[in-house]
């Protein structure tokens, strides 16, 4: 990535606003990203389809600029081919084979139709469609439909990919496969944006994330440093049991933990200030307590907790 | 040489440009053809051209058949005389009672109010008012409802019953006895009974006109009987005449006859009236409406060796042959009557309503356009292939069914020949035109589609509404300053061009229609170019109307340019 390093980075965006009359899609963001997978988080409405689109130029900033690769998008469509974008939308062209629909738009990069052909099959191959590849789109299943996409902005090698909320509406075997997808690519060196407003998700990908939160950054880093933060709030953890109250007993003796309750029957909630800490002293418990317990649940260890405490933590 | 990503070096921004070209014009056409719409228009459209060439079957190719164009060979009156043949012996063709061979009544002299003799002794036919001594009465003397015959009334033994008068005096008799006789007796004793007529009667006797008043008296012509001739005589008798030179009265006319649409443009007085008609009228004189001094003749003018104007007079060459004249004649007004209206007109506006108008803005609807767009290809760009993909599927349409309704016409055609060749870039240019005006129509509704996605196809309806009105005012005065503003002007332009360079001797043929009353309508939808920038030639009108066309749908793809560069695409 020496070469890289020469280059203005793949995106740079300085302090960038935009605006939909008085609603606001993004507020005075400034951020810049080369090189590996990040996490863009935020849950629906925080700004990341708008972000995208900024870079994608498919609308222009009402305040600030947007360079990809130190160009332009909005006013000049060269950085295009070094991006590949996957939309959010989910239209394609429903008559097209998975072959004919990835190699007549890897044409629209000025491959000759043999190139796009060959490039075509490569990267179908690449997301796994192998055995569709002359199947009519119209026939796919969602997590197909999502992989095309993916393949179709593969197909000229890009050096920046932008994922707008690949695994929605996957099914879990889907999101496997494209995950490893996204991971591999990673490997590869590219520059790759995924959105998400699934925590669990962006965790299985990358540790690398930024957070939106109605249209403004909130946090940028690892996932983990930010994580650890987290951990370190007061915390639940939810046990559906048969006896919460012996149970309870045994937890209050231990370290971490400071306080218990009873929300409802046959369920025990717990309070930590250190959630590592009292996940790994749960299995010795309830080994010990000799109880069957049927589930347990981290209610706040989601998106919307962390955010919770991100915000409170700027306030 | 390779570039970094391992490209040739050899390929160029051009070679490049080019293939994203054909993969949207490619893609475009594939959508195209995958949407019901089209084929529903394409196909209305061939249905279209099928009913046309059955009406030309119907009714054009029924005009090559021989047709009385002056309506000679009618007998109105029911007389057993056409008119062709009543003009010639001079009878008129509304009255049953006087044709060819029929009794006329031959006027010989009269007895006026100022005359001082006022009697008069004969075996006459007489009209007017008198007192008649009559030897002999004509009782059977009679005639229309109309006229004023004596109704003498007779008894069975011949004798006229009137009404008595005898004891009358004159003011009486003068003011009651009109249209009618009385009695007034024998007045003199030699046994002639005297009466008062006031009106028509035949017989010997002597008359005696009171003062002041009118009598006059003749006799009727012996009945002949003339052939009646057969009204086929009558249909196209008088053909279009020409001769080489000026000799037209001279000697040997006869031999220097040539075909009036001939290579040789001809000036000049030709014309001869083949079935004497006109030679009839003015009483024998003939007639010299055109004014050039001799009568029954045709003038040409020519200018600059092409016919513009015919001057006729009049029943010359009025009833040509409908094969040899009609048979073109129809044929050409028919491809150029659908290469307007049905070509450039319907066609032109309703392909592009239904295939241009979504051209971009379907695809922003459908939410396909970020497939194209996150691809390193400018909007404009996009633009312009999109419309090259549905002119190329369009234009090879229009230019196939043009060749196609254009191969069936002329073998339906006129002609000895069993393909007219001649007609063939007439329907080549007409099929040009129809693509022209499907760029730039398609140009301007894409654009208006991407000005307003919403209201887009009302604004094309109100255009389309104009410009129909303007082509159908353009096709009847192409001359008209505001109907040049439209677009189908233009290409109604092309087709008037195209037609003259094709066939160089229709501004003849359209001055032989009007002044030979061929009625093939080729004037109401052909007129020559105008355009042409003061030098009369078709060639630079055409130019000059493909011209304006390009430039009008170039135009129109900056705009549309303009519009969707500046759209946030959400």
């Amino acid at each position: 990535m020496t070469m890289q390093s020469k280059e203005p980075p793949a995106v740079l965006i300085d302090q960038a606003s935009k605006w939909y009359g008085q609603v606001i899609g993004i507020n005075d963001l400034s951020l810049a990203i080369d090189g590996g997978v990040t996490g863009v988080l935020g849950p629906n409405g925080a700004g990341k389809s708008t972000l995208f689109k900024l870079m994608m130029g498919r609308i222009k900033p009402s305040q600030g600029s947007i360079r990809l690769f130190g160009v332009d998008p909005w006013a000049n469509t060269s950085p295009y081919r070094r991006v590949g974008y996957v939309s959010e939308s989910e239209k394609l062209y429903e008559w097209m084979t998975a072959l004919d629909f990835v190699s007549t738009l890897a044409r629209l990069h000025g491959m000759t139709r043999e190139e796009a052909t060959e490039r075509s099959s490569h990267v179908l191959d690449f997301v796994g469609l192998t055995d569709v590849i002359h199947k009519e789109l119209g026939k796919f299943s969602k997590g197909m439909r999502q992989r095309v996409k993916i393949a179709h902005a593969l197909v000229h090698d890009p050096d920046l990919i932008i994922l707008d909320e690949p695994l929605h509406g996957c099914d879990p075997l889907a999101r496997t496969s494209i995950m490893s997808v996204i991971r591999e690519l990673g490997e590869q060196g590219k520059t790759i944006l995924v959105s998400s407003h699934i925590l669990e998700e962006i965790e299985r990908i990358t540790e690398q994330i930024v957070i939106l939160h109605n249209g403004r950054l909130l946090a940028i880093g690892n996932l983990h440093a930010i994580r650890d933060l987290l951990d370190k709030h007061p915390h639940r953890i939810l046990i559906n049991c048969e006896d919460p109250r012996s149970l309870a007993g045994l937890f209050i003796e231990e370290d971490p933990i400071f306080g218990v309750r009873f929300p409802r029957e046959g369920q025990l909630e717990i309070h930590t200030n250190n959630l590592s800490a009292a996940h790994s002293i749960l299995p010795s418990i309830v080994v010990k307590s000799k109880q069957k317990i049927s589930s347990i649940e981290n209610p706040d260890d989601n998106l919307e907790s962390l955010l919770n405490y991100l915000i409170k933590e700027g306030q | 040489m390779m570039d970094k990503k391992g490209l040739d070096l050899s390929e160029t921004v051009w070679t490049r440009l080019d293939r994203k070209a054909g993969a949207i014009v490619e893609l475009t056409m594939r959508q195209l053809r995958h949407r019901i719409s089209t084929w529903v228009v394409l196909g209305v459209g061939a249905l279209l051209m099928a009913l046309l060439l059955s009406f030309y079957v119907d009714s054009v190719r029924e005009s090559f058949e021989p047709i009385d164009n002056d309506g000679d060979s009618e007998d109105n009156d029911g007389d057993g005389y056409t008119m062709g043949q009543e003009r010639k012996y001079g009878t008129p063709d509304w009255d049953p009672n006087v044709f060819p061979g029929a009794s006329i009544f031959i006027p010989e002299s009269d007895i006026d109010w100022n005359d001082a003799e006022r009697t008069f002794s004969a075996n006459k036919s007489w009209e007017g008012r008198a007192f008649f001594e009559a030897r002999w009465i004509d009782l059977e003397y009679s005639g229309e409802w109309w006229d004023t015959h004596i109704e003498w009334n007779p008894d069975a033994s011949g004798i006229p019953d009137l009404t008595d008068c005898s004891e009358w005096d004159l003011d009486e008799i003068y003011e009651t006895i009109w249209r009618d006789a009385c009695d007034l007796g024998d007045q003199d004793g030699n046994g002639l009974t005297t009466y008062y007529v006031s009106g028509k009667w035949r017989g010997d006797g002597e008359v005696i006109v009171p003062e002041g008043m009118y009598l006059n008296w003749g006799y009727w012509t012996e009945e002949v009987y003339v052939e009646p001739e057969p009204p086929e005589m009558y249909i196209n008798e008088d053909g279009i005449d020409c001769f080489n030179g000026l000799s037209l009265r001279g000697e040997g006319w006869e031999e220097s006859r040539v075909d009036c649409p001939s290579d040789v443009r001809l000036g000049g007085s030709h014309g001869f009236d083949d079935d004497g008609d006109c030679l009839a009228m003015n009483d024998g004189l003939g007639d010299d409406d055109n004014g050039n001094g001799i009568r029954c003749d045709v003038q040409w003018v020519a200018p600059n060796g092409v016919v513009t104007d015919i001057r006729s007079d009049d029943l010359v060459d009025e009833d040509p042959d409908e094969q040899e004249y009609i048979g073109e004649l129809g044929h050409r007004t028919f491809v150029i009557a659908v290469g307007k209206m049905a070509f450039v007109i319907l066609l032109g506006l309703f392909i592009p309503l239904f295939l241009s108008l979504g051209l971009v803005r379907d695809e922003t609807e459908n939410g396909t356009l970020h497939l194209l767009l996150s691809k390193p290809i400018h909007r404009a760009e996009f633009i312009v292939y999109r419309l090259m993909g549905y002119l190329a599927i369009a234009g090879t349409y229009v230019v196939t069914l043009s060749l196609v309704v254009g191969l069936i016409a002329s073998l339906l055609g006129p002609g000895d020949q069993i393909i007219r060749l001649s007609d063939m870039p007439v329907w080549l240019g007409i099929g040009l035109a129809t693509t022209l005006v499907l760029a730039a129509y398609g140009s301007i509704f894409n654009a208006m589609g991407l000005i307003s996605p919403k209201y887009g196809v009302y604004l094309c309806i109100v255009f389309g509404i104009w410009e129909f009105m303007m082509g159908s005012f353009s096709i009847v005065n192409p001359n008209w300053t505001v109907a040049s503003v439209s677009i189908s002007h233009w290409a109604l332009q092309m087709i008037d061009a195209m037609v003259l360079l094709a066939w160089p001797d229709t501004i003849q043929w359209a001055e032989m229609d009007n002044a030979f009353g061929i009625d093939s309508g080729l004037s109401v939808f052909w007129q020559p170019p105008v355009h042409t920038l003061g030098t009369a030639s078709a060639g630079v009108a055409l130019l000059n109307s493909v011209l304006v066309l390009l430039i009008v749908s170039v135009a129109w793809v900056f705009i549309a340019k303009s519009v969707f560069s500046r759209r946030e695409i959400m």
